[in-house]
């Protein structure tokens, strides 16, 4: 997903779930930071590095692949982008632990740790309900991929269809011929799309996600087909429409938990009933063919709040953040977000290494063995023994 | 890491500085033990891209040409392995491409940290110029074999010092559980 849902139709979602409109856009503002903190914009503001939420192309160029580099990589992707949908997932008989421990990191929808994440933001304020709503909406986008980087999950082949509305029902299929160049746009009208390159490495940043199909999984009007190569030949269509329609739909109910309108957040519950007047108008945006729908959704939102949507800007808490003394940062905005990342990064953390999957490293249990790795996560430890939950 | 891979980790590199200040001590000489150091890791490749292929990528759409790739390599390594007197200048093309890419990247690095304020940029700008530096040293001295051995002596000790401070990292993250 991009700018579009993560922060417009997140706004949107907030305002239907009862925030009001300032609320709305300290949630949405963070739901799309997700997107831009990376360990760039956090040495600017000298703030965790371990906080990182996403990494920039660039940093993704350098980032070393050997055993702690992917670690470091999984944590990120995997707790943020690419939540795993079952950690303790069976696979065909004759499979290695190596391929068992990859293919239990493929994203899905209404998971477990989807619950756990959602529960995590409850009570932590309007950052983390932000974080918690990126990580939802990315589950119906980015489904079927895993956030390490691996060939044998996330590779895609020749076989990859656009599916067109025929206006009787049915779909005429184009097959889509992939081009490589990062710089170049994707061209709708001529089906041309970017993805990255086939690296035939299994640890190669270009198998990373939804790099091999390419920006299709963050449009919301497109529905393809294509065989996913963990799939054992079996071929998968990914109806964008409905997936994000579900995702708006869940993203209100999950605050309308985090608000307090609910008592519990389960799995497979929508806010039909909230959307319900809008839904014509949201199914309009969601399958205009357009590269971009942030316009639509901006108009959408300021329509149900009657007041203007500002557009996102990375610095508009930055200086709160920098100009705070050592022990005020961690009431600001920014210091917030801090936190609730990396109580969201150790939380997943936790979950994939006592599933006896160490592929996004080793976690330490507190209250057994104490503080001990990485030194940055004393923050958690010290907003933690100022009486705050994690 | 567990501390059986850190202490892998450290043995290797300790290793690895040990050939590398061999080689410098060697001087020219030292040439066709890089090219024999290239030629395995071309066969341990290929050999890796096969036990790969059978624990993993055969269960993946389109697999098989992991194999293909796998032996394809493997035969290269072995190919490489009985031939003798090569060239320095194929060991100078291998350095120059690894530099002048390092150096890219770093560069554009350091420009995107630049755009966003980022106070690294000056060391991540300083490490692409002299990966740059270091490239066009292996243009100018392409046929020098005892520049290429230099090079390459630096390189893998480098690398060693990087995978010994990486084995030292404190890599685990602390989990408290949620009241």
């Amino acid at each position: 997903m991009q700018e579009d849902f993560h922060y417009y139709a997140t706004y949107c979602a907030a305002y239907l779930a009862g925030f009001t409109h300032e609320e709305s856009l300290d949630i949405c503002y963070s739901a799309q930071l997700v997107d831009l903190c990376s360990r760039t914009f956090l040495s600017k503001i000298k703030a965790p590095l371990s906080a990182a939420t996403t990494q920039l192309q660039l940093e993704m160029m350098e980032a070393r692949t050997d055993l702690v580099g992917l670690q470091d990589i999984t944590r990120i992707w995997s707790s943020f982008h690419f939540l795993p949908y079952d950690l303790f997932a069976e696979v065909k008989k004759g499979t290695s632990k190596r391929y068992k421990n990859k293919y239990r990191l493929i994203c899905d929808t209404n998971s477990d740790l989807l619950v756990d994440t959602v529960h995590l933001a409850a009570g932590k304020g309007l950052p983390a309900a932000g974080i918690a709503m990126h990580i939802l909406a990315d589950t119906w986008a980015h489904r079927y991929f895993a956030g390490t980087p691996s060939l044998v999950i996330n590779n895609t082949n020749y076989y990859f269809y656009e599916m067109l509305p025929d206006g009787q029902g049915g779909f005429t299929d184009i097959q889509i011929s992939f081009r490589h160049s990062p710089s170049d746009p994707d061209d709708l009208d001529v089906y041309k799309y970017t993805n990255s390159l086939f690296q035939s490495k299994e640890h190669s940043i270009m198998n990373l996600g939804h790099g091999r199909a390419g920006h299709l999984p963050d449009y919301s009007f497109i529905r393809y087909k294509y065989l996913p190569a963990w799939g054992d030949y079996d071929e998968i269509i990914k109806d964008n429409p409905s997936d994000y329609y579900h995702a708006f739909c869940q993203m209100i109910y999950a605050l309308k938990y985090l608000i307090g309108d609910i008592a519990e957040f389960e799995k497979n519950t929508y806010a039909w009933n909230e959307a319900k007047l809008y839904e014509d108008e949201i199914k309009t945006i969601i399958e205009k063919r357009q590269l971009n729908a942030s316009a639509d959704w901006k108009g959408f939102g300021e329509k149900l709040s009657g007041q203007e949507i500002e557009p996102f800007d990375l610095t508009k808490y930055e200086s709160e953040y920098v100009n705070a003394e050592n022990d005020d940062k961690d009431e600001t905005f920014l210091g917030k977000f801090i936190l609730a990342a990396m109580a969201q990064k150790s939380m997943v953390t936790n979950k994939i290494y006592t599933s006896g999957n160490l592929l996004a490293g080793y976690s330490i249990d507190f209250g057994e063995k104490g503080f001990a790795g990485i030194k940055d996560y004393q923050l958690l430890v010290k907003h933690f023994q100022k009486g705050f939950g994690i | 890491m567990t501390k059986w891979q850190r202490i892998k980790s450290v043995f290797i590199g300790i290793l690895m500085i040990f050939i590398g200040v061999l080689m410098v001590f060697m001087g020219a000489e030292a040439c066709s033990l890089i090219m024999i150091i290239l030629s395995l890791s071309l066969t341990i490749s290929g050999l890796k891209m096969l036990i790969y292929y059978f624990t993993m990528a055969r269960h993946m759409v389109g697999g098989d040409q992991i194999l293909i790739r796998g032996m394809i390599i493997f035969d290269l390594g072995a190919i490489a392995e009985t031939l003798t007197n090569i060239s320095q200048i194929y060991i100078m093309g291998y350095l120059l491409a690894i530099h002048a890419f390092s150096g890219f990247v770093e560069i554009l690095r350091a420009v995107e940290a630049k755009r966003l304020d980022s106070p690294g940029w000056k060391l991540k700008f300083s490490t692409g110029i002299v990966n740059i530096i270091l490239a066009v040293i292996c243009i100018v001295f392409l046929r020098s074999t005892s520049i290429a051995v230099y090079l390459y002596s630096a390189g893998l000790i480098y690398s060693a010092i990087i995978r010994i401070i990486s084995a030292f990292r404190k890599t685990a993250v602390v989990f408290i559980t949620p009241s």
